[in-house]
């Protein structure tokens, strides 16, 4: 593992060029990681960026990281394989609200309550847009698409609340709107170490509402920060979070200040206490006691 | 002062870094014009990805001039000041495109730029405490006032757009 301060945002861009829709929020979320990824300082050979489907899903391709466009909503359990067959490289995993919260929303509990040490970006547009605007699961109540013509009858999902409950250790949100602000939590996001996860209000420009576009985000963003908010309460950052759709508050939610051991590191601990106990041929008996 | 910048104190910068940091703000202009017109060429809106590119030659020539005024004076002094410091500054913001925009919607978002840059300097010019610092600032200032006088011309040339927006041939939702 090496850091390498000299490491500029523009040695993480690919030549791949983004096909995103013009004036998608996406173009500044890939921005701001490429400059939270120079912040960190580690190459781009010993970072695995996975994803799901869908038009954020893409984010890996325009990254110089080895990156996995993946199955739609299984970004996390490969993100996990990838962490624990090579826990030395710092995982991304990306995706969608539609790929993160409905099709994958089953592989979110599980990855926060093993805490491996991967950092989890959800570009939440509100609405499947790579297919051509369909309700997502933090589409708001009474929202007109193709799949609920009359408007919707279903309440959105809360990601923050969610991840909040679940157990996460590091919870945030940005927007495009702040660039700065975006890279900069996206950077903590990265340095916490276990599960960390981003929910990025970055606004669909063909299919979502005008309130939810960035213009819209820059008079309605409120910093945590500027209401006074401790990352380290964890129920001040609950009482927060269940204002998703009503506010929208920027930074950091919840920082667990004695973060628990990561999946992991676990893991190679008991690795490490084990290989000396077990033959190699006996080598699955590490995972079953007799 | 402004939230678009990281790490920069105004206050302490040299006129070499000034020069330094006014060459980056033209040079992340130039590549996100260049991007802006990539995309738009992607989604068929010529008119628009022309002008962008016109943008993308002007500001390179913004930035070598002043990248030749730094040479003259710092050679090749090393710099303090790096792009991961700014964001947006006249750069246009990635949301003010849009497939199928005008010519005129593209100047417009060109004279935004221009007007953004502007307040950037101005709110720069108290802040630095060197007097060849503020003195940059000040003619940066009036250099964008001057290209926001370009490009008003241009949009004044231009006619009216239609009434009609692509959005209006947009269809309403139906269900699937």
């Amino acid at each position: 593992m090496t850091t390498n301060p000299l490491l500029v945002a523009k040695d993480f861009k690919s030549d791949l060029k983004p096909i995103w829709c013009p004036g998608c929020g996406d173009f500044g979320v890939v921005q701001a990681i490429y400059r939270a990824l120079a912040g960190v300082g580690r190459p781009p050979h010993e970072i695995a960026f996975v994803s799901g489907i869908g038009c954020s899903s893409r984010i890996p391709g325009y990254t110089t990281a080895y990156g996995f466009n993946s199955v739609h909503g299984r970004s996390l359990p490969i993100a996990q394989g990838i962490k624990m067959a090579n826990p030395d490289l710092l995982v991304l995993c990306a995706g969608g609200d539609g790929d993160g919260f409905s099709i994958g929303g089953g592989h979110v509990a599980h990855a926060v309550r093993r805490n491996p040490d991967i950092t989890y970006i959800v570009m939440d547009n509100q609405i499947y847009g790579l297919t051509k605007g369909q309700l997502s699961p933090t589409s708001p109540c009474g929202l007109k698409t193709v799949t609920s013509t009359y408007g919707s009858f279903e309440q959105p999902v809360n990601p923050l609340l969610y991840l909040l409950s679940y157990g996460a250790g590091f919870v945030a949100q940005a927007t495009p709107a702040d660039m700065a602000g975006m890279a900069s939590v996206i950077e903590e996001a990265i340095r916490y170490p276990g599960f960390s996860f981003v929910n990025i209000q970055s606004p669909c420009v063909t299919y979502g509402q005008e309130t939810q576009q960035v213009k819209a985000h820059r008079s309605q963003m409120k910093s945590l920060a500027s209401v006074g908010h401790d990352p380290a309460n964890r129920m001040g950052a609950f009482e927060l979070a269940s204002h998703y759709g009503e506010e929208l508050y920027t930074g950091v939610f919840y920082r667990n200040p004695t973060p628990p051991p990561t999946y992991d590191a676990l893991f190679r601990g008991r690795q490490a206490e084990l290989a000396t106990k077990v033959p190699r041929d006996r080598i699955l008996d590490m995972f079953v006691q007799r | 002062m402004t939230t678009n910048v990281q790490g920069i104190d105004f206050s302490k910068l040299s006129l070499r870094d000034a020069l330094d940091l006014a060459i980056l703000v033209e040079e992340e202009a130039k590549e996100r014009y260049e991007e802006l017109a990539e995309q738009l060429e992607q989604h068929r809106t010529p008119e628009a990805a022309k002008f962008f590119r016109f943008m993308v030659e002007n500001e390179a020539k913004h930035r070598a001039d002043l990248a030749e005024r730094r040479r003259v004076l710092y050679g090749r002094e090393p710099s303090t000041v790096t792009r991961d410091m700014i964001f947006d500054i006249e750069a246009p913001e990635y949301d003010e495109a849009r497939a199928f925009m005008s010519l005129r919607q593209a100047l417009e978002v060109a004279l935004r730029a221009e007007q953004k840059a502007h307040a950037f300097f101005v709110g720069a010019m108290p802040s630095a405490s060197d007097p060849a610092v503020r003195a940059l600032f000040d003619s940066l200032r009036l250099d964008e006032i001057e290209h926001q006088n370009l490009v008003q011309a241009q949009l004044d040339k231009l006619p009216p757009d239609p009434v009609a927006k692509p959005e209006d041939y947009g269809d309403e939702p139906v269900s699937q």
